[in-house]
């Protein structure tokens, strides 16, 4: 797998980046999605982040066409998913980790989706060889460890060798090895001008994959970007008198977090800005830079949850 | 992409499971106890009339009833189970224009169903052939008559696995359209003679028997145009249920 997975992916003839347009989609009067808007583009690894229930997979099949939106539009490369004149050599899609029957092969499996969609049977074996499932392939799916189940769900993703991939939770179940494989295989495919798209809420999975995220919660966008950008969209601060600092940046607009008693953690204010501040206020700074939090840390204050054993933390910056 | 290789990936999954195996079995079962009733059984008064005559014969080899149900029994299923194990997702992404995709399924159904049907009628007959190289009667069922029996059990069988699929489409749930088909093949049918006597000629026993010429309540037109309706309606209500709801 890894050998075959590091091998250089075709550059794509054409882009096929996503559109998801007010999305709202409601279980009776619960809304499951709302007015949710973000775009998904080529050539980057977009991971799709947010709690359990938080309308990702909602979200993932009204995409795929498996689930209709109350309102709102999705697109790929500008067509819903029924209306691309190739739907599944168009994009490929893992977004049930067993959706196998037990009594079926793996090999049978990916037999079937070539059936429908003419693929030649040789690229079965080669997809397997590609997730490492050969030695496998003729044993019944239900006997298959979810791993497994998660290598034979993105064999079938690859099938058509998609320009567009969508995946559900890829790295549940995959052990060391194979998260890194996953990780070596989609950013190559992205390298090459593919669109990939994977939510995930394995955090320290998405830091690694990922160049740009989308996270929701509750159905709603609660931000979205360069991943790079947004762990950076925060200045660190130290300063003897960090109090009063404190005041005259928060009066000036900023969301500040006290990390030390002489530390501060600032949003929302240039460094600039920050700078300009503290002299006004005729403060000296010991130290003034960009701080980069954890995907970790970034998602609680995005969410709004709380690590075990953490205070919750304000997320109106993002609203 | 065609409708063809959607047809074909259909009749894969139908056919890469052991479901058929086991429902050949049942026919095999079948077969061996019918083969076992025309050796060994009598009528009441202990003579083996009902076997007597090639009308005699014809009704004990006649299977189109028979498979009906169990045609129906793996049609619903076979589509039940792919919404409950998920493999209906694959249909979907493959198809996403839903009525297509359902009637590919509901196609490879009335395929598999008609085999089935075939398998039984062969086994049915061989099975009283065999059975009656134990008595004193031979083989009197003219081959066009072994012709109409087998034709009708095909048939038969093709128009219950789609009812059966229309069935397991619209519940999605295993057991819910076993019980759907075994009401709407079995309970039912029974239960509106009762209710109303004129319906006699078009339940499904009465229109397979029909169809394999040992019945003549109803002209054989009539009763396979009626076969194929009990069939289709199930079908029709399945297609629009799944057009109108969220796949998963």
């Amino acid at each position: 797998m890894e050998q075959r997975s590091n091998q250089k992916t075709r550059p794509v003839a054409r882009s096929y980046p996503i559109s998801v347009e007010r999305v709202t989609k409601s279980y009776g009067d619960v809304p499951a999605v709302a007015d949710l808007s973000f775009v998904v583009e080529p050539g980057r690894v977009t991971g799709f982040l947010g709690p359990n229930g938080a309308g990702k997979s909602t979200t993932m099949k009204i995409l795929l066409g498996l689930a209709s939106a109350t309102s709102g539009r999705v697109t790929i490369g500008g067509a819903a998913y029924a209306e691309l004149p190739d739907p599944a050599g168009t994009v490929g899609a893992s977004v049930e980790a067993d959706a196998f029957h037990p009594g079926r092969s793996g090999r049978n499996h990916l037999r079937i989706l070539a059936d429908a969609t003419d693929t030649p049977l040789e690229r079965v074996d080669e997809v397997l060889e590609l997730v490492d499932l050969n030695h496998a392939a003729s044993r019944r799916a239900g006997a298959y460890s979810l791993g497994m189940k998660q290598r034979l769900g993105l064999a079938a993703a690859l099938l058509c060798d998609p320009p567009v991939l969508v995946l559900d939770e890829p790295g549940n179940g995959l052990d060391p090895q194979g998260i890194r494989t996953l990780r070596n295989l989609l950013r190559s495919r992205a390298a090459a001008g593919n669109t990939v798209f994977v939510s995930s809420h394995l955090l320290g999975e998405v830091e690694q994959l990922a160049d740009d995220v989308v996270v929701v919660n509750q159905g709603r966008l609660v931000t979205q970007g360069s991943l790079a950008d947004l762990r950076q969209s925060a200045s660190l601060v130290r300063a003897a008198s960090a109090d009063v600092l404190r005041v005259a940046l928060e009066e000036a607009g900023g969301i500040v977090e006290s990390k030390q008693p002489d530390t501060l953690v600032v949003r929302g204010l240039t460094l600039d800005k920050i700078g300009e501040r503290a002299f006004r206020a005729g403060i000296a700074l010991h130290e003034l830079s960009r701080h980069a939090d954890s995907l970790e840390d970034r998602f609680f204050a995005w969410t709004g949850e709380a690590a075990v054993g953490e205070p919750q933390r304000n997320t109106k910056e993002y609203q | 992409m065609n409708y063809l290789s959607t047809v074909r990936a259909e009749l894969r999954k139908l056919t890469s499971t052991r479901m058929p195996v086991g429902f050949v079995i049942v026919l095999v079962v079948i077969g061996a106890a019918t083969a076992i009733a025309v050796a060994f059984g009598t009528d009441m008064d202990g003579s083996k009339t009902f076997i007597s005559t090639a009308e005699h014969q014809q009704s004990l080899m006649a299977f189109a009833a028979n498979a009906l149900v169990i045609a129906g029994l793996f049609g619903a299923i076979a589509v039940a189970r792919e919404y409950g194990h998920g493999t209906v997702v694959l249909t979907f992404l493959t198809t996403p224009r839903r009525p297509r995709a359902v009637l590919a399924q509901l196609a490879a159904a009335f395929v598999a169903g008609s085999m089935l049907g075939l398998v039984g009628a062969g086994v049915s007959a061989g099975s009283v052939a065999v059975g009656l190289t134990a008595t004193d009667y031979g083989f009197m069922v003219s081959t066009a008559d072994l012709l109409q029996v087998i034709a009708a059990s095909t048939l038969a069988g093709g128009a219950g696995a789609v009812l059966g699929a229309g069935i397991g489409a619209f519940v999605r749930n295993t057991g819910g359209a076993v019980t759907g088909t075994i009401l709407l093949l079995i309970i039912l049918p029974p239960l509106a003679v009762q209710m109303v006597s004129e319906t006699a000629s078009w339940v499904p026993n009465t229109l397979a028997d029909v169809v394999s010429g040992v019945d003549s309540a109803v002209g054989i037109g009539a009763a396979i145009t009626a076969i194929l309706l009990w069939a289709l309606v199930p079908a029709a209500i399945g297609l629009v249920s799944v057009t109108r709801r969220d796949v998963v």
